[in-house]
């Protein structure tokens, strides 16, 4: 009747992130250096300082597909964006390609906005669709990047091969580029195209490397512990294996 | 006020994403068909949002037109040819030879000519990381991709040299064991980190609907 497995693995998994958000008090956690993200905030207060546009690409993924994985670690950053960049004399603009996508990033940036009581810099033109096929969407990146003063061109969200296009058209302009996706082959393009490419789960890195809240510490703690489990797994499941247990 | 709108997004949220989820984990019928209610629900709030989408489209660039901004004459096209497509789709219906042929000769051969640029933008991308980024991984990741280049397809002399016989076993084996084998690895962390990310927005700790 139930997949008690599947629901045993997924409670687990909630059971693991609120037990580290509830303890995130009482211990310290200690990240890697991520070059992308200490460079992603000491590129906004340059281009806040220096009345510069901020762009956050949300990629060509639907909120309703498997894809909106990464749009969602996208629109998290988007929050710690919009509150950093609030007093900036250009509000930073937000694309996506898909419409959906859209309206929930209008609503984070005003979210954002509002948690800075910055709410009437809040313009509905700063979060736009480019267009509903990918490579239309990259087709109207030039355009935003080139003709509205963008310094700081991030890009977290689904991408395919036309992030290449997307990250070439930031390096073009000379601007800081950090861009990652959860599709591996797209992850080898930006790793030879942009400057700060995330690789693997980096990409869900953001809200942690922001301070975004707790619970975005609390997960990669969870990513950690799970994917440590799954090598272990792995690992003994190989030995057994190999000395013919299980065969 | 504030609190109470925010918390009926929240709950709706959390418990649409519930159901949908026990849909997936149980052969039960009413989750079942549960599951495919919301689902086709969302798939048409998707359909409306691709509506205000392409209304946001045409706003962003009539504004960009009529104030003059900076690169006006491209939003002046787009905002041209949207309304030229969208009156075809209007008129005609989207099946009709005319609205085909927009697609057919006009839409598809410049998002083809698009991916070509693809090929350009990886060799000058390859060129600017020799003097980008000098380190062990960038050198290692150009040889790899000179390696299996040089394995995939015929030479234009010396194909069947026993260099290229052993160009073709080493692209082989990075191919099937290294990269599958690092592919599988990045796969995992990335299915990882969406389940985790999931769970977030399911206990509405990101709510990227807003407050």
């Amino acid at each position: 009747m139930f997949d008690l497995r599947g629901l045993l693995i997924l409670a687990i998994f909630l059971a693991t992130l609120l037990t580290y958000a509830a303890y995130r008090g009482r211990r310290t956690t200690v990240f890697r250096k991520l070059r992308g993200f200490e460079e992603l905030g000491r590129s906004i207060e340059r281009a806040v300082e220096a009345g510069e546009r901020v762009h956050l690409s949300l990629g060509t993924g639907s909120v309703i597909g498997s894809d909106s994985g990464p749009a969602l670690a996208g629109l998290a950053v988007l929050s710690r964006m919009a509150m950093a960049t609030s007093m900036s004399d250009k509000p930073s603009v937000i694309t996506a390609g898909d419409g959906a996508m859209m309206v929930l990033s209008q609503d984070s940036l005003r979210t954002g906005y509002q948690q800075v009581g910055e709410s009437t810099r809040f313009q509905l033109s700063a979060g736009r669709m480019l267009g509903p096929t990918p490579f239309s969407y990259v087709a109207g990146l030039p355009a935003v990047l080139g003709d509205e003063g963008v310094k700081v061109h991030v890009m977290i969200g689904s991408f395919g091969a036309e992030a290449a296009l997307a990250a070439d058209f930031g390096e073009r302009n000379g601007i800081f580029v950090l861009a990652g996706t959860d599709d591996v082959q797209a992850q080898a393009i930006l790793y030879a195209i942009a400057s700060y490419p995330l690789i693997g789960e980096e990409v869900f890195a953001g809200g942690a490397y922001l301070n975004a809240g707790p619970l975005h510490h609390a997960s990669l703690s969870t990513q950690d512990l799970v994917r440590f489990l799954i090598v272990a797994a792995i690992l003994v499941g190989t030995l057994l294996r190999t000395f013919g247990v299980g065969v | 006020m504030k609190l109470g709108v925010y918390l009926i997004w929240a709950v709706v949220a959390v418990v649409a994403g519930v159901f949908v989820l026990l849909g997936y984990f149980t052969s039960l019928g009413i989750f079942i068909e549960l599951r495919l209610v919301l689902l086709r629900w969302a798939v048409l709030l998707a359909a409306g949002g691709l509506g205000i989408g392409l209304v946001n489209l045409a706003s962003v660039h009539l504004a960009k037109v009529s104030e003059q901004e900076p690169g006006w004459p491209y939003s002046g096209v787009l905002i041209v040819f949207f309304t030229f497509t969208l009156a075809l789709g209007l008129f005609f219906g989207p099946d009709s030879p005319w609205t085909l042929f927009v697609f057919r000769y006009i839409h598809l051969p410049l998002e083809s000519s698009l991916m070509a640029l693809l090929a350009v933008a990886l060799v000058v991308a390859g060129v600017r990381l020799v003097g980008r980024r000098r380190d062990l991984l960038s050198l290692v990741f150009l040889l790899t991709a000179i390696l299996v280049l040089l394995g995939t397809g015929p030479w234009l002399v010396f194909s069947k040299s026993s260099t290229h016989v052993g160009i073709t076993w080493v692209r082989a084996w990075v191919v099937q064991v290294a990269a599958a084998g690092g592919a599988r690895g990045i796969l995992l962390g990335v299915a990882i980190g969406g389940i985790v990310t999931g769970l977030r927005v399911l206990v509405a700790a990101d709510r990227p609907y807003g407050n």
